[in-house]
Formats: structure tokens, C-alpha cells, sequence
């Protein structure tokens, strides 16, 4: 498992679909107005649902069990590059945006982002 | 009590050769019914059913994405009648949330052990919307000879030849594939059956062809090796998913029947070459399964593989379009890239496209699909390679002593219908 650690600091477990155990990577960077949270698929170390799978369920109650304000949440999805052949698994990053309803996030749209765009947001050099 | 167990037809792919298995999902299922329940199994895709049967409770049984949408239409029709009906299988776990929709109740998860909970909710009229046993596996060894009596044997023949019989030894996998969902229903770890248990399984079936549906058999090679050693004196022909090519392991296959395997051929080295070659060499012959239109395939590639094929000197081959079924690493990927603009259910048969490919436009994706099955069945046309395979294993048999005969009194039915000469 090739996740580098500095887009992970601890690994999170929580409830997917169906209340799958499942796991991630997380780092929570919390700046004065927003709160940017990366999600880290861990592929095969993970037994059950993945973020993409449960985007904006994982999100809300993320933010319920970190304290969170729904409005300052900057969410990204990152795959790490598991260096194989295979192109689906290359390194990626996606900035999730969600709608708002019924105190929960729903309606997740993802939006790729850069390596570099990344790291100049969380400051990382 | 009067339980009828409906498995939804579904449109099968065009211009391939159309049969009919018995259906496995179904009768390992009804093994695991409290014995008071009294069932009735009827397989659409072979026979019509009647709404207005004169029954108590009604289970619909799911294996593909392609049956879900007929599987809504049932259900509709038999509560409008007043009938609860519950959903299970493969693809209601895979799709649980709208199939709720439609249901009085849904069962996700492997229903050993479960179901007295469930008919004893449905006779007390407190049937819960939700059995949730997804992440509660039962224990393998429980998992007992499925039910295939419920079968009406007469519609699996084909011109007086019988269909094989479907069996599993196994459930989870060990491997995430990107586009499967193994590990999203099964588990990502591999549980085996005690072999004794298959054995005495496979006793029980008369038919001397199976098709072993588990996922893999590679999940361990300890226990491959113990249940094709166990399977030798059995003498049945049998098809399988991949099995491990190490030599002691098809030897062993060889010497249970193993007749073909299904190989996933994704490029064009020699390692498949390679493995083709052994498999062939144990006398085991090999169907291709290659997926077309992953991120990294181009026209000139997929030509080139195909060209490849025709080198390699496969038995078979089935050609299938990535589909993004959900739970899958390629749905996720896909739908954060925003490619997939199908999601009209009925088109996931893994013969249309239903996502923007990344290299090519979906059109010609589609008419690559067309060129490699065109392509790969020019010299000899499908039905002549299967008749070939048929031919194999019916002199296996005869130098063994097990063939049966055609099937005289079905010589002029093909899958219940009367055949149009």
C-alpha cells in the first residue's frame, strides 16, 4: 500500500453502506475559515464501503463526529498511486462538492484536482 | 405455506447464442428455507408466470443488474394483488436501496441460518423492510447442498442435451478487481467450503457436466489441490473461473475433469501465452474473457489484442464492454469523472456502452465490441466451437464410462419451446 503519509495522518474507521466496517485514510488541516479533510482510499486495507461509495453520508457524519461546520468543510478524495501498470490506479485528487438538505450533505459532484493544486491548498512544499 | 420464488428474465445479448443454465442463486437459497415452507420456483426466462397463482408469499431472486428492473415490474404487480414480496440475490444487494422501493421487504446477505427469522416475521405480519446481514456471513460449513429439485428439469435441455449444472465451493475473494463487486457481496476474504461438504454436494448431482461458479478457486492452493484430489472419483466434466496454473495444480484438475477454464486475457504478453499453453497442455481448454474499453485502450490496441487471440489458439472467447456496476472501483472512478450517462439498468448486460470511453468515442467503442466477436468468430462461427468442446467432453465421457445419451422424448424442445425446423 503506497499511501504517502503526508496526506495521511491516521486511519479512520467508519460505518459504510449497510453499516460496513470500513477504513481510510484521513488528515483534517484546519485553517481559520475552513476545515479541509482528505480521504484516502487504502484499496485492499480497506474491508468495506469506499469514500467515493459513501460520499455524502461519510461526510456528514464526519463532521459530526469532528466538529465540523457543514459550511466550512473543503472535502477531497484522494486515490494514492499504487504503482501498477494499470492506469485506474494512478494517484488521484477530487474536490468534492456537496448540496445541503435536511441536515445532511447529499448530491456529491466531483471536480479533479491537481497534485500540485493540493499541496499549494494544504501548503505542503 | 406457499412460497414462490421468481427469478426475472432479461434480455439476452444480441446475436450470441442464446441457452439457459438452471439458476444456482435460487436453489441454494431455497436449501436454506425453514422446512414448512413449500416452494415453487419459476424461472421466467423459460417459463410464463401468473400472477394469480394461489400463493402466500412471494421472493424475487436476482443475480444480474439486466433482471432488476423486471424483477420492480413483478413485484408491482403481485402487491397490487395483495401478495408481500421480498427481494434477495446478487444484484438487490447491489442495488438495495431503489429495489426497497418496490419491495415489502429486502434481504441482503447470505441467507443460511437466516431465513426462520424472516418467515416467522412474515407469518406474525411483522416482516421487516431491511434484513441487513451484509456484514454477518454465516459460517461456510453450514452452507448446505443446494435444492435443485425445485428445478423444472425439462426446460434446461437443449435439443435432447442437458444444460450443466451450476455448484459452488466457495464465496468471497481475496482480490478487488476493478470491475467487480466480489468483494463488496462476498468479502474480501476467501471461505472456502469444508471439502467434504462439496463432495457429498456434488454426489447428489446426476448431471455429469458442471460449471463451478465460485469466483476463483486460487484462494488457496492447499484446499484447490485437496478438492480436485477429492472430485477425481466423481468423474464429472466441469468449467470453472480461473484456477491456479501451477503444474500439481492442473494435474490435479485434469485428472477431476476439469474441461475449460475461464481466463481473463488483458494484454498481449507472453505470460498469457504462456498460461494458455499450460492449460492446454493438462488438456484443459480455455474460454477468453477480455473486457474492451478500459482508459488505456485505444483502437489500434484492441485490434491488436484481438489479433493476439487469434494467435494464441483460444477455445473460446466472450468479449464483454467495461460496465460500471455499482460498489465497483470502475463505478466510482467513473462517476467522479462524470463519463457515465447510462444509467438505464436494463443496458448494463456488458454488451453496451454505457460511459464515455476514455480514448475513443462510444460509438466506435461499440462497433470494436461487434469487430472483436465478428472478428474472432470469422473462420468458425461460435456454435462450432462449442459443438467442438460438446465433443470433447462427450468422448471423455465415453472412454470413461459416464456418457448419457440425448435426451430422445426433448430431441424437438430447446429450453421448453418447440424447435422451428
Amino acid at each position: 500500500m503506497m499511501t504517502e503519509t503526508k496526506y495521511v495522518d491516521d486511519i479512520y474507521d467508519y460505518k459504510g453502506l449497510w453499516d460496513a466496517p470500513s477504513k481510510c485514510g484521513l488528515k483534517i488541516i484546519r485553517k481559520s475559515d475552513e476545515v479541509i479533510v482528505i480521504a484516502t482510499d487504502l484499496y485492499d486495507k480497506n474491508p468495506g464501503t469506499s469514500v467515493t461509495d459513501c460520499c455524502a453520508m461519510f461526510a456528514t457524519k464526519l463532521c459530526e463526529e469532528k466538529n465540523i461546520n457543514h459550511k466550512d468543510l473543503v472535502f477531497i478524495e484522494h486515490t494514492p498511486d499504487l504503482k501498477s501498470k494499470l492506469s485506474f490506479n494512478n494517484e488521484t485528487f477530487y474536490r468534492v462538492e456537496f448540496d445541503w438538505s435536511d441536515d445532511k450533505f447529499c448530491n456529491p459532484k466531483w471536480q479533479s484536482v491537481s497534485k500540485k493544486e493540493i499541496n499549494d491548498f494544504i501548503e505542503i512544499k | 405455506m406457499k412460497f414462490q420464488l421468481i427469478y426475472p428474465k432479461w434480455e439476452k445479448l444480441e446475436g450470441q447464442t442464446v441457452f439457459h443454465l438452471p439458476p444456482h442463486g435460487p436453489v441454494v437459497f431455497a436449501a436454506s428455507l425453514p422446512e414448512y415452507v413449500e416452494v415453487e420456483f419459476i424461472d421466467e426466462n423459460v417459463e410464463p408466470l401468473n400472477y394469480d397463482d394461489n400463493v402466500d408469499f412471494v421472493g424475487i431472486s436476482m443475480l444480474l443488474t439486466t433482471q432488476i428492473k423486471r424483477g420492480w415490474e413483478i413485484a408491482t404487480e403481485y402487491r397490487k394483488r395483495g401478495k408481500k414480496v421480498i427481494f434477495g440475490g446478487i444484484s438487490t444487494m447491489l442495488h438495495a436501496e431503489e429495489t426497497m422501493q418496490y419491495a415489502d421487504s429486502i434481504f441482503l446477505g447470505e441467507s443460511e441460518g437466516r431465513m426462520e427469522e424472516v418467515f416467522s416475521d412474515f407469518r406474525n405480519n411483522k416482516l421487516k423492510k431491511v434484513y441487513n446481514f451484509i456484514n454477518d456471513r454465516p459460517d461456510i460449513s453450514i452452507v448446505g447442498p443446494a435444492r435443485r429439485d425445485i428445478l423444472k428439469r425439462e426446460f434446461y435441455y437443449h435439443k435432447g442435451i442437458q444444460m450443466v449444472d451450476l455448484f459452488h465451493a466457495s464465496r468471497g475473494c481475496r482480490f478487488n478487481c476493478y470491475p467487480c463487486a466480489v468483494a463488496y457481496l462476498g468479502g474480501r476474504e476467501f471461505r472456502p467450503r469444508p471439502i467434504e461438504k462439496s463432495i457429498e454436494e456434488l454426489e447428489t448431482i446426476e448431471n455429469n457436466r458442471i460449471f463451478i461458479v465460485d469466483n476463483s478457486l486460487a484462494g488457496s492452493t492447499k484446499w484447490e489441490k485437496e478438492l480436485f484430489k477429492e472430485m477425481i472419483p466423481l468423474k464429472k466434466n466441469w468449467c470453472s473461473h480461473t484456477i491456479e496454473d501451477k503444474p500439481e495444480v492442473l494435474d490435479l484438475a485434469a485428472q477431476a475433469g476439469a474441461w475449460y477454464v475461464y481466463q481473463a486475457i488483458f494484454d498481449t504478453s507472453d505470460y498469457i501465452k504462456e498460461r494458455i499453453k499450460r492449460y492446454h497442455d493438462y488438456g484443459i481448454s480455455v474460454e477468453g474473457t477480455i473486457l474492451l474499453g478500459l482508459d488505456d485502450h485505444t483502437e489500434y490496441k484492441i485490434k491488436k489484442l484481438i489479433d493476439f487471440l487469434l494467435e494464441i489458439d483460444l477455445d473460446l472467447a466472450e468479449f464483454t464492454v467495461l460496465t460500471p456496476f455499482p460498489h465497483t472501483k470502475a463505478y466510482d472512478d467513473l462517476i467522479k469523472q462524470n463519463r457515465i450517462f447510462n444509467l438505464n439498468w436494463n443496458d448494463y448486460n456488458a454488451g453496451k456502452v454505457v460511459y464515455q470511453p476514455k480514448n475513443m468515442t462510444v460509438d466506435k467503442l461499440q462497433e470494436l465490441y461487434h469487430y472483436a466477436w465478428d472478428t474472432f468468430y470469422k473462420d468458425e462461427t461460435q456454435n462450432q466451437k462449442m459443438f467442438r468442446l460438446m465433443l470433447k467432453v462427450a468422448n471423455k465421457e465415453v472412454e470413461n464410462g459416464t456418457y448419457k445419451s440425448r435426451y430422445n422424448d426433448l430431441n424437438a424442445v430447446s429450453f421448453g419451446k418447440d424447435v422451428i425446423r
